[in-house]
């Protein structure tokens, strides 16, 4: 490297935003062309291709560039604007981690030197491992709340592709790597070793390595808190969120589906509310039938008749004298009708019930058999069935 | 022979229509009672009693469609307007309350108006009034006031319908 530390540190501070834009190019585009790198640096007025190069800022590849990978993870720190990575990428911790434990384990009483470096490189990777999760949920969540928020104006459709991507892809298969309780998950190996290391930081008889297993132990503990402060968020936070996006543009898609063409899609069943008691299958032939008989063309008149005849009014007290002399009585209906044919001959109807009405006398003793019995009592065309009702007093005997 | 707790008003509940709804006795007793109400509509009526965790209702070969298709449309624009109104619109159905002049901003100001116009049950401020009275009648909302209401747990079942088309679509282009 040509240039000082310090020197590079200045360049990348007073030509950040080119560098950010070049970052933000690489990380749509995976390359930088010569022409994009032409056009950013012209866009903020400098041309300082020649000391991206020389400071190995900027890597060739082919005829195009590409930021090195140690600036890319600066940056892409700084910005904190992490790519999800598949957590495929992640799971590589799991089998360096593995190896390097299973090592340490069966070279225990080996050589010194080497079980320090390798407790020294598994805490590397433990590091290594637990920051990549960090940046995968952070960037997780970005992407969510960005999805949520739907600043790009992505189409239902396509929100619905991306929760289930993120969902299936990243967060479940992410989560299980973090699941204490699985036993093939990283975070269970990070508990043996935990404990390994626990034994050991105690328990060994060389000074050096009873502290990096002590420095490793301590390590752990921090890192399995914040392991599980990530899943904590996956499960609680990010996963609902998501979850919620998905159910949202599916409904949100199949109700704009629906509004496209309301009329012609099938709907649910609704019950359709049923009135037995006014309602029936008959009601149209009844209500036909009441109707048919208005239904009279010819013309009806009414001639009223004259009525030369004085009104005839019913006397009570005439009738109760007649009633009391004629006690007892032995059947009711039966004396009434013959006291009207008596004094009229021709029974009229309204007479007769008008003398019923003498029955209602509060000072009449009615008396009925046991058993009801009933007689036709026959007033012109019409014929009556009466109870027997027997009249032996009148008054308080 | 005996019947369970409450046994009329569910069965009139039922065949007027009405959802069923978790915070009523009703519901409890038809849960505890699954099989019994079952079988007693299937044979009484050859109607299908459906039990969920959010509601309880009947259904008959004969189906309210246009009540039924109304609903649809009217949960469908609700849906629309609020999503488009930067509103999480599934959280303003769950837990919110309405008000009848937030809902009659939406609706006259729809891009759907068309739509609205052609609909008898929802074309004008009456119509919608009365609608939102037999949405109430069928506990699918609950009015609050004259002029505000909830939504009940019976709108996931129009909700899940939202979701029926989409898996259907998806289903048909596999």
């Amino acid at each position: 490297m040509k240039a000082e530390p310090k020197t590079i540190l200045r360049f990348l501070l007073e030509y950040f935003d080119i560098v950010a834009d070049l970052f933000e190019t690489q990380s749509k585009e995976g390359i930088i062309t010569y022409e994009v790198l032409n056009q950013i640096t012209g866009k903020h007025g400098s041309d300082i291709k020649t000391q991206l190069l020389d400071y190995k800022i900027l890597g060739a590849v082919n005829d195009n560039f590409e930021i090195r990978t140690v600036y890319y993870n600066l940056i892409e720190f700084v910005l904190s604007e992490f790519k999800p990575m598949l957590p495929e990428t992640i799971e590589k911790y799991h089998v360096s981690i593995a190896e390097l434990f299973r090592k340490i384990k069966e070279n225990l009483n080996g050589d010194r030197v080497i079980l320090n470096q390798r407790l020294a490189e598994l805490s590397n990777e433990i590091r290594s491992f637990y920051e990549m999760v960090e940046k995968n949920t952070i960037s997780l969540l970005n992407e969510t709340r960005e999805l949520k928020a739907n600043v790009k104006k992505i189409d239902y459709r396509e929100k619905i592709i991306r929760a289930s991507r993120w969902i299936d892809e990243y967060i479940i298969p992410l989560n299980k790597i973090l699941d204490i309780n699985h036993v093939s998950s990283i975070a269970n190996k990070l508990y043996d070793i935990s404990e390994y290391s626990n034994k050991y930081r105690l328990n060994f008889d060389d000074e050096n390595t009873r502290v990096q297993f002590e420095k490793l132990y301590f390590q752990l503990i921090q890192v399995n808190d914040n392991l599980l402060r990530q899943s904590k968020i996956l499960t609680k936070e990010l996963l609902p969120l998501i979850e919620r996006i998905r159910t949202e543009s599916t409904i949100l898609s199949g109700w704009i589906t629906f509004l496209k063409n309301p009329y012609k899609q099938k709907v649910p069943k609704i019950f359709e509310a049923k009135r037995t008691n006014i309602y029936s299958k008959n009601t149209f032939f009844n209500a036909a039938e009441f109707f048919e008989q208005f239904k009279n063309d010819s013309d009806v008149f009414f001639e009223e008749e004259s009525n030369d005849t004085e009104k005839w009014i019913f006397d009570r007290e005439h009738y109760t004298e007649k009633l009391k002399s004629n006690l007892p009585v032995a059947n009711f209906f039966k004396w009434c009708n013959a006291t009207l044919k008596d004094e009229y001959k021709k029974v009229e109807i309204e007479k007769f019930f008008a003398l019923t009405s003498l029955a209602f006398d509060e000072n009449l003793q009615l008396e009925y058999p046991a058993k009801a019995e009933y007689e036709k009592i026959k007033i012109n065309d019409l014929t009556l069935t009466v109870p027997k009702i027997t009249i032996n007093n009148h008054g308080i005997s | 022979m005996e019947f369970p707790n409450h046994h009329r008003q569910i069965v009139e509940d039922l065949m007027s229509g009405k959802f069923i709804l978790p915070q009523e006795r009703a519901f409890e007793v038809l849960r505890e009672n699954e099989d019994f109400y079952i079988n007693f509509f299937k044979a009484s009526f050859n109607y299908d009693l459906k039990v969920n965790q959010d509601f309880v209702y009947l259904v008959s070969d004969e189906s309210n469609e246009t009540l039924s298709r109304d609903i649809c449309i009217f949960i469908a624009l609700l849906s629309y307007e609020l999503d488009r109104d930067g509103k999480n619109f599934l959280e303003r159905i769950q837990f919110s309350e309405f008000e009848m002049e937030e809902i009659e901003s939406y609706f006259t100001n729809s891009s759907y108006i068309d739509l609205i116009l052609s609909n008898k049950q929802l074309k004008d401020v009456d119509s919608r009034k009365n609608f939102i009275n037999t949405l109430n009648r069928r506990n699918i909302i609950e009015k609050t006031a004259d002029n505000r209401f909830v939504f009940t747990s019976a709108h996931k079942f129009f909700m899940d319908f939202a979701t029926d088309i989409v898996k259907f679509e998806n289903a048909e282009k596999e």
